[in-house]
This record gives C-alpha cells, sequence and structure tokens, in this order.
C-alpha cells in the first residue's frame, strides 16, 4: 500500500495538513496551481491574527523533506483505489504521474462580490468588503481614514442571499473600526444576523454599543447611484417609516463560492459537489472530512465556507482518517467484502456504472478493490449474470433465510422485512428491546441486508414463492444512504417488483417500501403494523391459498 | 505492510486515557482513541451513556435533515463494543493530581443492575411502587437499559422494599451494592463533560411549569423520538397550531449569556419540519431574533422551510392563559407595528446550550480556565481543543456551543492531540512505520 499522500490546495488548511501528515512520517505531495503557498486573502481574522504562527508553519513545511510542494501545478486525473491512486498532473505543458495512497481536497472557497446582485456598479464610492478591509489596513493604527468623503459608511449584507457568520464576521468588525474612528457613523443593513459562532455575539454586542447602527431589512433596499451621490430607501420595521440614507460610502458584502476548480475536481475524483457546489454531500455518514469514495477526503472550505479553526480541526480528523487507512498495523489485509465469479462476468461493466464508491475497475472481467469496496451490495444486485456476490449476503444466504424463515409458526399474516442494516435493522431491534408492541410477534421476520441497495428483485419474488403474505423493503431515508444510491436503487426495485405481481395476480398493496433511520423504532412498528393491517384486510395471498388447495 | 517496531506498539498499548463525559463528544475522542490502540476510561455521571444527543429524535421528512442524531446511535454501538474503552457508569471525577501522569479517583455510585445478567424484561420497571425509581435508557445501545434511581428508589431511602430485586427473573437486580472509589492513573485527560440546557424557570414571565402545553425543545425532541408524533400534554391531542420561541436563555444580556446557542433554529426548523411533513394540517409558527444557519447549503434548505413554516421576527415578552389550555403570544405586526395576540395549543421554548454544572468543579480540579459565560476555555485561537494545561484537552459543548457534527469533529481532533501528546511524553517522537 502507498503511503504517501496528495494534497490539492496549498492554502492554510493544506500546508496545515501537509504538515501534519509529515510530521507523522507520510510522504505528501503539495500541489497548488498558483504560484506561492499560503494565498493572498487575509479576510479571515483567524489567519490576520496569526500571521506568526502562519509563518512559521509554511517555513516548516518548505524545509520538510517528506513534502514534495509543487507550484503551478495543475490536477488532470486520478485512477485507482485508495491506497494505491495514481494521479496525474500537469506544469505547464508537461504532464507527468505521481502514486499515492489517499488524496486530500484543501481547494479553499473564494469570495465574489455581490454588488452586481444589488444592482451597484464599482465606484470609488462603492466599495466591496475586501476594498474596505483595505482602506482600514492602510488607515493603520490612529485610524486615520481618507478625509471628509469617509464620515458616514453603509454596509449591505445578507440581502441577496442568506450569508453565514464568516461573512458577518467581516463586516461586523469593519463597521466596529470605522465607528472607532473619529466622527465616522457605521450602519449595517441586514436581513439575519448571522452569529452561530463562538465569539460573535460579544462583538454584534460591543459594536451596538459603540454606536454602530443595524437596521433589519426583509429585502434589498432601493439604491440609486448617481455619481458621487448614493440614496438608499427602505421601510424600517421597528421605526415603522421610511428611511433614507445618503452615506459617502456604500460597502457591499462578499459571499464565498467553491474554489474555481471545485467541480472539476469533483468529476475527476468521482466525488459528489453540493446544491452551492461545495465538496462532499451533506451526509451524516461521512462526518466530518470523508467522502462516498474511501480514502478521498474533503477539508476546511472546500466542503463549506468556514474558519481557519475549523479548517484545522478538519485536518486532524482527516489525519485519524488517514492512520486508519495507511498506518501501521491497520487494515493489513482489508477483510474482503465481494467475490467476482470471473466465468459469469461478461464485462458489460453495470457494476462499474453503479457503484457508488468507484470501487470497480476492470482488467479482462470487473475487479473490486477491497480496500475501496464498502460492501453495500448494489453491484451485485444490477448485476444481469448474478455474477458479484456479498460475503455473508450472497444470495443463496438470504435465500436460504427466507426459506427458514418460513418453518416458524405465525399467528398472523406472514410479513418478511428486508432492513438496512444501518437504519431499519436497528430500529428494529430496538423496537423489540423496548417491547413495543408490533404485529404479532413472530408474524414478521427481518432479514438484515448491507443496504437496501442489495435487495434484490430475486429475493422478493422469492419471499412471495416461499409463502409470505407481504414484504417490505425498508431503507435509510434520502441523502442518509452510507452508499449514497442505495436507498433509490431499493425504491427502483421494490416498483418492478411491484409490476411483477401484479403480472401474476397479486395485490401489489403486498409489498411496500419505506424509509426510516436507526433511531425510530416507533416508526418501524408503525410501518409493520400498517402492513399486517392491510394483509388482513386482503386475506390469504393466491399462492398460499393455491398452496393450501 | 508490516507491523510497527515492537517497542513502538508497547508504548501504545501501555497509554490510558481519561475521557470525562459519555455523550456524543466523549464517545467519539474515546472511539477515536481506541481505533488509535489507546486504552480509555470513561467516565459518565448518569446511568446512561450519550449524553443530550442520545434522546433526540429523528427529524427526517421524506428526505434526511441532517441533524446528525442517528449518528450518536452508531457511535454508541461502536463504543459498547470496542474492548479498549471501559465504561465507568453513575462515576464522577473526585480527585485528580499530576505527577507526570494524572492520578486520579473516580466515585462510583451502585449501578445495581448486572448488565450481563439483565435482559431487558422490563419487569423492575413495571413493578417499581416508586415513581421513576426504575428509569429506563434512550437507546437500546445503553448497556443496562434500566438503572435504579437511588434518590427516589424506597430501599434507598429506608430499605423498606426490594420488590424489583425479588421479583427480577435473572437476579440482575442488587440493590445492596454500595458506592465505592476506584482510583486509576492515566496519561492524558479530555474533558468532554457537556452543557445543560437553559431551565426556563429562570425566564419566569413565560410561566413554564404552569401551562402544559408550554415545553421546552428537548421535551419535544424526547417526545418525538418516544411517541413518533406531537401530542399536547393536557389532553393528549394533536395540537393544531404550534410556535416555536427561539434564543430562550441564548443571546439574553440580562441574564448574562451574550452567546448565540449556535443549535436552536437548526433543531426548531427541522423538527418543525419533520411536523409538518407528517401533519401538514398542523399550522407551525416559529418566533425568531434573527435566524441562524444549520448544515450545508443552508440557502435552499431555509427557502424549503419558508413554504411551510410561518417566521415571525419578533420575541414574545409575555405567554398569557388563553381559552381551554391554548397559550396567547402577543407580538407587533411587523408592517404597522400593532400589537396581535394569537392563540397556540403548543408552545415550544428553543432553550439554548448553557455551561454544564460541572464546569466549576473541573475547572478547579484539573486547573483550567473558564471563559467569561462559564464554559471550559480553551488556549489557543486556532485550536479549540488545548487548554491551558499540557496533557488535559476539551471536547464537546463543554467548550461552548456545539450541534452534533462539530461536537464529533472537535472530538476527533482532540483525539488526535490526545495521540500526539502522549508521543511527546516519551520523549521520542516516533513516527508511524511503513514499509510503503
Amino acid at each position: 500500500m502507498n503511503t504517501s499522500v496528495l494534497v490539492l490546495g496549498g492554502r492554510w488548511t493544506g500546508i496545515k495538513a501537509a504538515s501534519e501528515l509529515a510530521d507523522l512520517g507520510y510522504g505528501v505531495i503539495l500541489v497548488d496551481d498558483s504560484t506561492k503557498l499560503g494565498g493572498e486573502a487575509s479576510f479571515d481574522h483567524f489567519v490576520s491574527s496569526n500571521g506568526d504562527e502562519l509563518s512559521t508553519l509554511l517555513d516548516r513545511v518548505t524545509a520538510h523533506e517528506a513534502v514534495e510542494t509543487l507550484l503551478s501545478t495543475k490536477f488532470v486525473s486520478l485512477i485507482g483505489a485508495a491506497g494505491g491512486f495514481r494521479v496525474r498532473l500537469q506544469q505547464d505543458d508537461k504532464v507527468f504521474e505521481r502514486s499515492v495512497g489517499a488524496v486530500i481536497v484543501a481547494l479553499e472557497a473564494e469570495t465574489v462580490s455581490l454588488a452586481g446582485k444589488y444592482g451597484l456598479h464599482r465606484a470609488g464610492n462603492v466599495l466591496s468588503q475586501s476594498e474596505i478591509e483595505a482602506v482600514l489596513a492602510a488607515a493603520g493604527e490612529d485610524k486615520q481614514l481618507p478625509g471628509d468623503g469617509f464620515k458616514d459608511i453603509v454596509f449591505v449584507v445578507g440581502l441577496h442571499e442568506e450569508e453565514n457568520p464568516l461573512v458577518m464576521e467581516r463586516t461586523i468588525r469593519s463597521a466596529l473600526e470605522i465607528q472607532v474612528s473619529d466622527g465616522c457613523q457605521a450602519t449595517v443593513l441586514v436581513n439575519n444576523v448571522k452569529l452561530a459562532e463562538d465569539g460573535l455575539e460579544g462583538l454584534y454586542k460591543r459594536s451596538r454599543k459603540t454606536g454602530v447602527l443595524y437596521f433589519k431589512l426583509r429585502e434589498q433596499p432601493q439604491i440609486t447611484q448617481n455619481g458621487s451621490n448614493l440614496r438608499i430607501n427602505f421601510f424600517d420595521a421597528v421605526l415603522h417609516h421610511n428611511v433614507e440614507l445618503t452615506p459617502d460610502v456604500l460597502v457591499v458584502e462578499e459571499a464565498f463560492r467553491p474554489h474555481r476548480a471545485a467541480t472539476c475536481v469533483a468529476q475527476v475524483l468521482g466525488i459528489d459537489t453540493d446544491s452551492e457546489g461545495f465538496l462532499q454531500p451533506d451526509n451524516v455518514h461521512f462526518f466530518p472530512v470523508r467522502t462516498n469514495r474511501e480514502g478521498i477526503y474533503v477539508i476546511g472550505s472546500a466542503r463549506r465556507p468556514c474558519n481557519l479553526m475549523h479548517g484545522w480541526t478538519d485536518v486532524e480528523n482527516t489525519v485519524l482518517e488517514i492512520r486508519q487507512l495507511l498506518g501501521k498495523d491497520k487494515k493489513l489485509v482489508p477483510a474482503e467484502k465481494v467475490k467476482v465469479h470471473r466465468g459469469k462476468c461478461t464485462l458489460c461493466l453495470t457494476c462499474v456504472r453503479v457503484c457508488p464508491h468507484n470501487a470497480i475497475s476492470w482488467d479482462n472481467r470487473a475487479v473490486i478493490s477491497t480496500v475501496a469496496c464498502q460492501g453495500c451490495g448494489i453491484c451485485a444486485s444490477e448485476c444481469p449474470m448474478d455474477a458479484i456476490q456479498i460475503v455473508d449476503y450472497s444470495d443463496d444466504q438470504i435465500e436460504a433465510q427466507i426459506l427458514t424463515s418460513m418453518d416458524k409458526e405465525v399467528d398472523g399474516p406472514r410479513i418478511i422485512v428486508f432492513c438496512c442494516q444501518n437504519s431499519a435493522y436497528e430500529a428494529a431491534q430496538m423496537a423489540q428491546v423496548f417491547q413495543m408492541s408490533a404485529p404479532a410477534p413472530n408474524a414478521f421476520q427481518t432479514i438484515k441486508v448491507p443496504c437496501a441497495g442489495k435487495v434484490d428483485v430475486d429475493h422478493i419474488l422469492k419471499a412471495f414463492q416461499a409463502g409470505a403474505e407481504g414484504v417490505l423493503v425498508l431503507a435509510c431515508h434520502k441523502d442518509n444512504c452510507k452508499s449514497q444510491q442505495g436507498n433509490t436503487f431499493a425504491g427502483w426495485r421494490v416498483e418492478d417488483a411491484k409490476r411483477m405481481l401484479s403480472e401474476v395476480g397479486l395485490e401489489e398493496e403486498r409489498l411496500g417500501f419505506a424509509t426510516i433511520a436507526s433511531n425510530m423504532p416507533v416508526e418501524f412498528v408503525r410501518i409493520t403494523g400498517e402492513m399486517e393491517h392491510k394483509l388482513n384486510q386482503l386475506g390469504p395471498s393466491r399462492i398460499r391459498r393455491q398452496a393450501a388447495a | 505492510m508490516q507491523k510497527g517496531s515492537k517497542d513502538n506498539l508497547e508504548d501504545q498499548r501501555s497509554k490510558r486515557v481519561l475521557v470525562i463525559g459519555g455523550g456524543i463528544a466523549g464517545l467519539t475522542v474515546a472511539w477515536e482513541l481506541a481505533r488509535l490502540d489507546v486504552d480509555v476510561d470513561l467516565v459518565e455521571k448518569s446511568s446512561f451513556l450519550g449524553g443530550y444527543a442520545i434522546q433526540f429524535c429523528c427529524k427526517a421528512t421524506d428526505e434526511c435533515q441532517k441533524c446528525g442524531a442517528c449518528s450518536v446511535e452508531k457511535r454508541l454501538l461502536e463504543v459498547i463494543q470496542e474492548p479498549k474503552i471501559t465504561v465507568h457508569l453513575k462515576s464522577e471525577l473526585k480527585r485528580v493530581s499530576r505527577n507526570g501522569r494524572f492520578p486520579y479517583t473516580i466515585s462510583r455510585r451502585p449501578l445495581c443492575v448486572d448488565p450481563q445478567r439483565c435482559t431487558n424484561c422490563g419487569l423492575c420497571l413495571e413493578k417499581c411502587p416508586a415513581p421513576e425509581a426504575i428509569v429506563r435508557g434512550y437507546s437500546k445501545n445503553n448497556v443496562p437499559l434500566y438503572a435504579v434511581d437511588e434518590t427516589k428508589c424506597l430501599y434507598f431511602r429506608d430499605e423498606s422494599c426490594r420488590l424489583c430485586q425479588e421479583l427480577c427473573p435473572e437476579k440482575a437486580i442488587h440493590l445492596d451494592q454500595k458506592p465505592h472509589h476506584v482510583s486509576q492513573e492515566a496519561d492524558a485527560v479530555v474533558v468532554a463533560s457537556g452543557f445543560q440546557p437553559f431551565d426556563p424557570v429562570n425566564r419566569p414571565r413565560y410561566g413554564y411549569g404552569i401551562n402544559r402545553n408550554l415545553i421546552t425543545a428537548l421535551d419535544l425532541e424526547r417526545m418525538l423520538r418516544e411517541k413518533g408524533e406531537v401530542l399536547r400534554l393536557s389532553d393528549n391531542k394533536a395540537p393544531e397550531r404550534i410556535a416555536f420561541i427561539q434564543c430562550v436563555g441564548s443571546r439574553d444580556h440580562q441574564l448574562r449569556h451574550g452567546f448565540c446557542s449556535q443549535v436552536c433554529c437548526g433543531y426548531a426548523m427541522r423538527m418543525a419540519e419533520a411536523i409538518h411533513y407528517r401533519h401538514p394540517e398542523i399550522k407551525v409558527a416559529i418566533f425568531y431574533i434573527d435566524i441562524q444557519n444549520c448544515g450545508k447549503s443552508f440557502s435552499g434548505f431555509y427557502e424549503r422551510c419558508k413554504d411551510n413554516i410561518r417566521f415571525v421576527r419578533f420575541m414574545p415578552g409575555d405567554i398569557f392563559q388563553g381559552e381551554g389550555d391554548q397559550l396567547v403570544l402577543c407580538y407587533a405586526n411587523e408592517q404597522d407595528g400593532h400589537a396581535i395576540r394569537e392563540a397556540f395549543d403548543l408552545v415550544v421554548l428553543s432553550v439554548g446550550i448553557m455551561p454544564g454544572a460541572s464546569n466549576v468543579g473541573l475547572a478547579d480540579m484539573l486547573k483550567i480556565d473558564l471563559d467569561k459565560h462559564g464554559f471550559l476555555a480553551s488556549a489557543d485561537s486556532l485550536d479549540d481543543t488545548c487548554t491551558s494545561q499540557a496533557g488535559i484537552f476539551l471536547a464537546g459543548t463543554a467548550h461552548g456551543p456545539k450541534d452534533i457534527a462539530d461536537s464529533m469533529a472537535q472530538a476527533g481532533r482532540a483525539a488526535g492531540k490526545v495521540a500526539q501528546y502522549l508521543q511527546t511524553i516519551d520523549g521520542s517522537n516516533k513516527q508511524e512505520d511503513f514499509t510503503g
């Protein structure tokens, strides 16, 4: 297994990750497409107030023999699986390859001015947040702001989109600095003041005490920008009348956007982005830094706007994950979770397409990486040749379980419940431990599957054929599937199976699909209870009636 | 790959870490350390692991709302199955000193229920004559599932009752156990002692405790978890109109709580969405000062919420008794400022995260600092797990308000920091060994 790590992004979280890993003895390749490590932006209060520590860190990383820093370098492609990724990088027109065991994406968010979104264009009296920060920095310790044209300053923030505590903190800090300057008045027009970050409520309170005025609006004010004349009109809900402001300077917020390369990198890596384009889907199973792919981690503001402190928390969590993946005496031989029958595989590549973890490649037959595979079984159920079997959950084993369950005497309609081990199975056990009033205690039989995506149409039909009156497939909620699509596949298969049932004259209602979480035993009881009720109304199934006859 | 050098492994094996608090942060630190081959003593004050987070409900609609409650369930399961973690329930740290390591003493109250023998039959709870003297855990992963509350148990009062012990078919209950002390040494300490929810009795104008249909968000979490639906406590009927009041105890400068609890907007919106999804006929309003973000892609979530939930930017000062068991809120119309009186069937107080009751004692015992609000202070602006004492680390809400995801992330960082510290006290900065 290769134990070096590729870090994409040479800003402060990337540098920190490189440093921590190198100190533990991992080789690090630190890649950035700019010409300098660390980047320019100092908007982050944590960055600007920790200059010494950061420059020490930078020196250490630059000098560390285990860190290879590649600047002006683009990330081109990646193949392979965790522990053995092959990465192609490009410097000018030279493309070269490196092998790494893991990849950390530390492509930090960028800021964009929202002036256009407020119908404003840049001018001497319309500044972006970065520009006012530059002015304030230039004003120095004695807070000498440039002249008379800089007395009455209005900030607009959070009125185009919901911003976040980072944006808010920048605004409050600048407003406060202006307010303490001689003869200056700072006014902030804002929707929701975002303070869900340590220390921000105190800062906000201090700025108000110092005299910064806050008006809370529901929507953007009317702003007229006419040369040196700025006029702002809005209705204030506290004063209950219209307010007009004619500031010397208007400061427009800057929003955080994903790194310009984020979408492209996500595609190349085979990981997802969220609806705003930040990397890593918001899935509780991936808290905090994991992705759908083993060995690929997303940290810092690559995954959501965050300050340096939280970015470095991500770094430590990634280091823990990497130690588990590549570290000493861990996973010496990862347990085999899946077997490919090479005689049956026809290389249709269905498995490659459906695998949510990019664990499957091929030589002349499908090959599944034991490290990358999460054992969900989506591939096994989709394989048209039944060439893939999941260890402990093979088709034969599941069918044997179905048949065994039929031997049990029941005093109600017999229900087979396929339970995802991550949610429904836990909920079922919880209902049992809490002795919640389920349908007749031995009328339903749970069959544990690694993911609802492992439930085949064949298994469902087998259950009916063997004598079940009803079948339930219980999956995790949407966006909560550890294998992302497992619940979706399960839903589709249930729909398919329903069609087949009706073709053979069985009522579709005998088959149900529902989503549930591990901590919902009550919901489990409700779902199974409803199915029992439905089956009692329907009476014995045709198959049972025929068998009885 | 081959195993690392032998002495390195033995060094790791001899290390023990004391984790104070068995909530989601403590569980995560313990589990991450165990994964690094470190032995952990996990000390929990109450009878059950999981803290407050294990009491929270799933807030999914047809899709997951990313509250993280189910990940607590999973982490708890991982911890109870992990042999490197020794769990001490009903235990509190009494003394700790420092001699290079941390010799400490914990006091253990009697557990009374033998986890090896208990089969979770629940007969003890069913037959116990004293109210709430036998309590049940929140999750099947609470082991043992039942516990004796010695402040309510008649045996502990005057030895007048041994019914549960006599009835238990497994002989799993031993009421005559005595409190005792356990002394140990740890190489490092992690404080993950958690928070306490704001007690709305301290905001008397709300009149919490008078009308039963005025509940806290924590009450609602437990209700949704246990019953799967929302009911008025006065008549066990589904409410038609629910109001959430945000910032109860948080951002309250009168009470000197000059901080945002960071979680209340998230849980209120998520629970409101979950209620709306299951019962679209229930009308939900949220009274707030400023809506705070939760989770990723917040804009989209907030927009969806606005379709189903009424957001009112006003903090009702008083809650009045209405007709029947209704509660009346008084607030100003945002357009003209006129007062509106509106009746609700259920009012939920979104209580905030307050410093844990044991913070002062722990800070004193461990010689670490409190911040001005009473949370345990970190000593490094870039690392909120560091305290002013080498070898003592922070995780979770002991340090300040955090949601489940942030608590877990900070706990992961604390575990990493502990591992680093354990290597430095060896005097040799050993590196991982590979064959490459």
